[in-house]
């Protein structure tokens, strides 16, 4: 038995009033007003060309505006404490799949049917991790190989065209709208999209009973379950939101590839969790925002941008973007072992 | 004390038997059924095939048991593998497989050890710690391959390809040979040595681990460096024989071993299962994999079996666990008296309804 | 057991040891014989735990003397008091379950042939070995823990202590979760272990098996010792009588405001295994007492009360109507809240704020639409905070930098927010300093008077006697005796709860 000690103040811990979390999130949008400066900085040096536009500014946010849609998702499951849902680069793809394939009944009809995948994967996810508590981790990438089993089983290598799918050209048309629609000539809808769901998200997560509720859940969740909180469900719904926008996710990627296709949604389990991590959202659970996944998704733009424009490889980015999720992680680590979390 | 009887606690002893080596027996059946019912299964051609495709992710299971026993997690080992592949071809053509092979391999190594200190050390949980490696490798994969497999074409490339896919006896391989060798030495180590004996202590009850002299963190890194090395070792040993490595090399091999160890026996919350229990395990999938695509079944057909597989294992261990958490803490005393006071109820409902 | 053949294995000397704001043990003298039972016997917070930790190694700033036979030793950390021949068996035990009876006996320090491979045969020979000491040469060593029942396991658990061949074997608690008729092989394997020479240190709070077991005891009370006596030459009821002394002024009884007006009623409540036909009546403005041992099903009852345990058997009823409660927020929303014995690990979420755990149980009724206002409960959280006089007053604090005492306040704040009919606190003062406490008793007054019900199940026999109108004695899952008011002392409440004079 260890040598039992007096419970000492932390200090770190004092600092966790409202200040500190606003702080938190204000912090992530320093570091992104950092960068600009930085890219700024390399324009005026003449390292990078082009960096200041408002061209290139809302390329950044065109770029991550997809990834923004699967994040802010993701950011539920995370805050809920378990971590991450790595079934979502397949949920993306057999949405685009599906979506694809049923445009021979029409736009709306591909659109419903990306949902209702969204909507099962979800709740698969629900109950095996939110009433039988599997590990989520485990879970999730058994999903996500299933998923990748049923993609194959269906359509085996098979890229679809929604062009050839859909029953009317306007079905199509419709359908390639979903990257490629703007507004004011310029605004694209996954931006719009994207921004939508911040707001909705953030005022769900902050101002709903759910939200509340789920921020006990993710902060400990026996005390959550001894004040009458049904913590399955929360959980379960938070699952259920990231698979959905997962959904909406797989419709803008395949719509921007114009293609049904299996890689579609490669990347973002991991791309998400590191802009949810970055944006505040710790692994731990139960603390962070929505606003504040915004944030690490245009930090993770604009770095992104940055390094291309610098001539970076996009392989290198992704090795920079892991040493970039470990440091963060490490930082946050502290409060993960304060609350000793820790999956054996 | 028990009111077993000898015949009862004869088929407790039974059922312990069969549990605890259950995977030996289903890669009997699925052996024996195979071999029954799939066209081609017995040749000498099938099964060396089988052996081939096991040693690789045969020899990463054996770190990933040890990960395993102690009571973590290694999500990176797939990245480990393409890297040690990657690595080992790619300098070949400077300094020979001499120098590329131990480099590949210490490579390995060294990415356990930092996992395995970031693990213990900075006490960070293993999930993270192995899935941000996982990313790191890939980038630095790719980044040095510039997106291209590697694929060699000189003639000693092809020797020694050659040389790890000669068959010495049926079936066996140099290449099988050495994991072979490897999955040997590490179950003698783990079964009959006090400091393999140590492992599954540290995983069981770590704080009784600790009172009992042993550095547990010293344990958990030494997990992690094996980790690497026998992830490392697989994959290096499975691009030499096809002169090749593609950058996908390792991808599905995370799957394949969490499924297969966990299948095997050994649980997620650490203490127990085997080396050769993994091995076995893996070779059951494979030979299941393999019957598939003999029946005239595709690949997807196989990937597809191969995701139920570990969702209904994860599922099975989750539920098992659920089931007992709802028994936790019920007095004995209580508990016998529950069948008279059952009949109880029943005859009052029995009486009310009357 | 002549005296001139005894020999002193242990003696304590003195000892004291202090934390931060409270001495935990107080210049305690405590020895024992070698073939000795001596039973340590106090209520929670006597220091019983405190001396056994001394024992273990734990501190390593004790004040005074410990002798183990003839010397005088510094039992400064766990590895000096193993070497020093003392064995601890905890209620917790150190086994690993996935792994086998014998590793387990021989952790650390398994034989190995000359190769260096250890040595099958001999494992088996010396877990055989070590096991037939306890009784339980018939076991498979290769079986793992978790395929033994729980009493064979704590066996083990003796065996693996006693074969470093230990001087002194100190117990807590080693029967609460046994049958009857396991705790009667336990006695035996103790009887002989007795006959081997080793000294037991047996610290229950069972007072019927420390008489069965025990050649002495000696009673701790607020740290210090009482005293010490011969099992044969004391009655249970002085013993009880030195556990729980004299009441003190300050936990002067309270007033009863109990009306007769029913407000619950439990008929032949049963949850298999945990609690067996249990019924009472409670009322309006009482506060009703549940009293009883750890391990008698009354932290499980309450659970039931509100949804949070399923239920196999029986009714409950509010205000005269059949209740069917399916989940704990159906529970509050009719009315009947519960707050844990354990603040820390199921009470409190320690990384929100202080207003974020006062006000989580108002969440629902302060949510119209789906929208969740958070200023509604604004009002009620102030008035509780000042009711309660929490310390610091800052509702954005962090619950983890409140002490104790300030902790369970909140918690205690968080089920009278919503105001309940019926409150069932469990342990409401545990770990809490003297003012916190009687701040804590005053408001469960408070809430009698205003008209509420409060089942109190506690193990502070003071706070139970003096707050209480009817007390109910719980005893391994039954409801064994109620008491009332006139008739009930804190003597008379620990012998029932110990099956006395039922």
């Amino acid at each position: 038995m260890e040598p039992t000690k007096t419970a000492a103040v932390d200090s770190r811990a004092l600092g966790e009033s409202v200040v500190n979390r606003v702080f938190v999130t204000v912090g992530v949008y320093l570091i992104a007003g950092v960068l600009l400066l930085l890219g700024i900085g390399l324009q005026l040096t003449g390292a990078i060309n082009n960096f200041a536009t408002a061209q290139n500014m809302l390329n950044i946010i065109d770029a991550v505006s997809m990834l923004g849609i699967v994040a802010v998702g993701m950011a539920f499951v995370t805050y809920s404490g378990h971590y991450a849902d790595l079934s979502v680069p397949t949920t993306m793809a057999m949405t685009g799949y599906v979506a694809v394939e049923m445009l021979k009944y029409g736009f709306f009809a591909a659109v419903a049917a990306a949902l209702l995948v969204g909507m099962v994967v979800g709740l698969i996810n629900a109950v095996a991790i939110g009433k039988f508590r599997a590990n989520p981790i485990i879970w999730t990438l058994a999903v996500n190989y299933m998923s990748m089993g049923v993609i194959r089983l269906v359509w085996v290598n098979k890229q679809i065209y929604p062009d050839m799918t859909a029953s009317t050209v306007r079905a199509s048309q419709m359908f390639d709208a979903i990257f490629r629609l703007r507004f004011f000539g310029r605004i694209a809808l996954p931006m719009v999209m994207m921004i939508i769901l911040v707001i909705v998200f953030q005022f769900v997560l902050r101002k709903t009973k759910f939200g509340v509720q789920l921020k006990m859940t993710g902060a400990a969740r026996t005390p959550a379950r001894f004040s009458g909180i049904n913590v399955e469900l929360m959980i379960g719904i938070a699952f259920v939101i990231c698979a959905l926008t997962a959904a909406v996710g797989g419709l803008t990627v395949t719509s921007l590839n114009r293609v049904g296709a299996w890689y579609n949604g490669e990347g973002y389990d991991f791309r998400a969790v590191t802009a949810v991590v970055i944006g505040g959202v710790t692994l731990a659970g139960g603390r962070g925002s929505i606003v504040g996944v915004l944030g690490g998704v245009l930090v993770i733009g604009i770095l992104n941008n940055i390094l291309t424009l610098l001539g970076v490889g996009t392989f290198s980015q992704d090795m920079i973007r892991g040493a970039i999720f470990i440091v963060v992680v490490f930082i946050n680590a502290r409060s993960l072992r304060k609350m000793g979390r820790d999956y054996e | 004390m028990n009111n077993d009887s000898k015949k009862g606690r004869g088929r407790e002893k039974t059922l312990t038997f069969i549990d605890r080596n259950r995977i030996f027996l289903l890669f009997g059946v699925v052996f024996l059924v195979m071999a029954l019912f799939a066209p081609r299964f017995m040749t000498s051609f099938n099964l060396t095939t089988i052996m081939r495709t096991t040693a690789m992710n045969a020899t990463a299971a054996i770190g990933f048991t040890l990960i395993l026993i102690v009571g973590q997690l290694d999500l990176s080992i797939g990245t480990i593998i393409t890297f040690a592949g990657v690595v080992g071809l790619g300098l070949k053509q400077y300094i020979g497989y001499g120098g590329s092979v131990p480099i590949a391999i210490l490579a390995g190594c060294a990415i356990g050890l930092i996992n395995g200190l970031l693990v213990a050390k900075a006490k960070i949980s293993s999930f993270i710690v192995t899935l941000g490696m996982l990313t790191l490798l890939q980038g630095a994969i790719y980044t040095i391959t510039r997106g291209n497999s590697i694929s060699l074409s000189s003639p000693d490339a092809f020797a020694v390809s050659d040389w790890l896919a000669r068959m010495i006896i049926p079936l066996i391989t140099p290449r099988v040979v050495i994991t072979l060798v490897l999955v040997g030495g590490f179950t003698v180590f783990l079964r009959l040595t006090r400091v393999g004996r140590n492992f599954y202590m540290v995983g069981g009850n770590r704080q009784t681990a600790w009172l009992s002299g042993m550095d547990t963190d010293l344990y958990t890194i030494v997990a992690f460096v094996i980790s690497g090395f026998t992830a490392a070792v697989g994959g290096v040993l499975f691009a030499m024989e096809g002169a090749a490595a593609t950058l996908n090399l390792g991808n599905t091999s995370l799957m394949y071993v969490i499924s297969a160890v966990i299948i095997g026996g050994t649980a997620m919350s650490g203490g127990k299962g085997g080396v050769l229990k993994s091995f076995f395990a893996i070779l059951m999938l494979d030979v299941l994999y393999n019957g598939i695509i003999l029946f005239g079944l595709g690949n997807e057909v196989k990937i597809f079996i191969a995701g139920i597989i570990l969702a209904a294992v994860v599922l099975y261990e989750a539920y098992t666990r659920y089931k007992h958490d709802k028994t936790v803490g019920q007095r004995a005393e209580l508990l016998k008296e529950v069948d008279e006071l059952k009949e109880r109820i029943k005859t009052a409902k029995h009486r009310a309804a009357v | 057991m002549s005296d001139q053949q005894r020999v002193v294995a242990l003696q304590m000397k003195h000892v004291t040891k202090q934390f931060p704001g409270t001495v935990a043990v107080n210049q305690v003298d405590f020895d024992v014989f070698a073939g000795e039972v001596h039973a340590l016997v106090g209520e929670n917070g006597a220091g019983k735990s405190t001396l056994m930790k001394m024992l273990a190694g734990s501190y390593d700033d004790y004040e005074g003397e410990i002798w183990i036979g003839d010397r005088q030793v510094n039992l400064h950390s766990p590895a000096v008091a193993k070497a020093n021949g003392i064995a601890m068996i905890y209620q917790e035990l150190s086994l690993a379950s996935p792994i086998s009876i014998a590793e387990n006996v021989l952790v650390g320090r398994l034989p190995v042939t000359g190769l260096g491979l250890t040595d099958k045969r001999r494992i088996v020979e010396d877990a055989k070995n070590a096991l037939e000491r306890v009784g339980l040469g018939h076991l498979d060593p290769d079986m793992a823990i978790e395929e033994i029942s729980q009493h064979e396991a704590q066996l083990v658990e003796i065996a693996k202590a006693l074969w470093n061949e230990p001087g002194i074997l100190v117990m807590d608690e080693p029967t609460s979760a046994l049958s009857r008729e396991e705790v009667e092989l336990l006695f035996q394997i103790i009887e002989r272990l007795k006959k081997e020479g080793l000294a037991i240190v047996y610290i229950s709070h069972h007072l019927p098996e420390v008489f069965r077991i025990a050649d002495r005891v000696t009673v701790l009370r607020d740290g210090k010792k009482i005293a010490t006596r011969a099992v044969a030459e004391v009655s249970r009821q002085e013993v009880v009588q030195m556990m729980v002394g004299k009441s003190i002024a300050e936990f002067y009884r309270h007033e009863s405001h109990a009306t007769e007006t029913e407000t619950l009623r439990v008929e032949n409540l049963t949850r298999f295994g945990f609690f067996h036909e249990v019924s009472f009546s409670a009322y309006e403005g009482e506060v009703l007492g549940i009293g009883g041992l750890s391990g008698a099903g009354r932290s499980e009852l309450g659970r039931a009360l509100v949804g949070l345990d399923e239920v196999d058997h029986g009714m409950v009823f509010l205000h005269g109507k059949r209740l069917r409660i399916s989940s704990m927020s159906a529970a509050m929303a009719r009315g009947i809240a519960y707050l844990t014995e354990n603040r820390k690990s199921e009470g409190l979420a320690l990384r929100l704020s202080l207003r974020e755990n006062v006000l989580v149980s108002l969440v629902p009724r302060h949510t119209q639409g789906g929208v969740y206002k958070q200023s509604l409960g604004e009002p009620k959280l102030q008035e509780l905070i000042a009711e309660l006089s929490i310390y610091p007053p800052d509702p954005e604090r962090m619950m983890n930098n409140l002490s104790g005492g300030n902790q369970q306040k909140v918690l205690l704040a968080k089920w009278m927010a919503i105001e309940p009919r019926v409150l069932v606190l469990d342990e409401p003062t545990r770990g809490v300093d003297i003012g916190a406490k009687s701040i804590i008793h005053k408001s469960i007054e408070r809430l009698a008077q205003q008209g509420h019900t409060v089942l109190l199940i506690s193990s502070d026999l003071p706070e139970l006697v003096a707050l209480s109108n009817r007390i109910l004695i719980m005893r391994e899952g039954r409801l064994i005796r109620e008491m009332a008011k006139e008739e009930s002392t804190e003597e008379k409440v620990l012998l029932a709860a110990n099956g006395e004079g039922v």
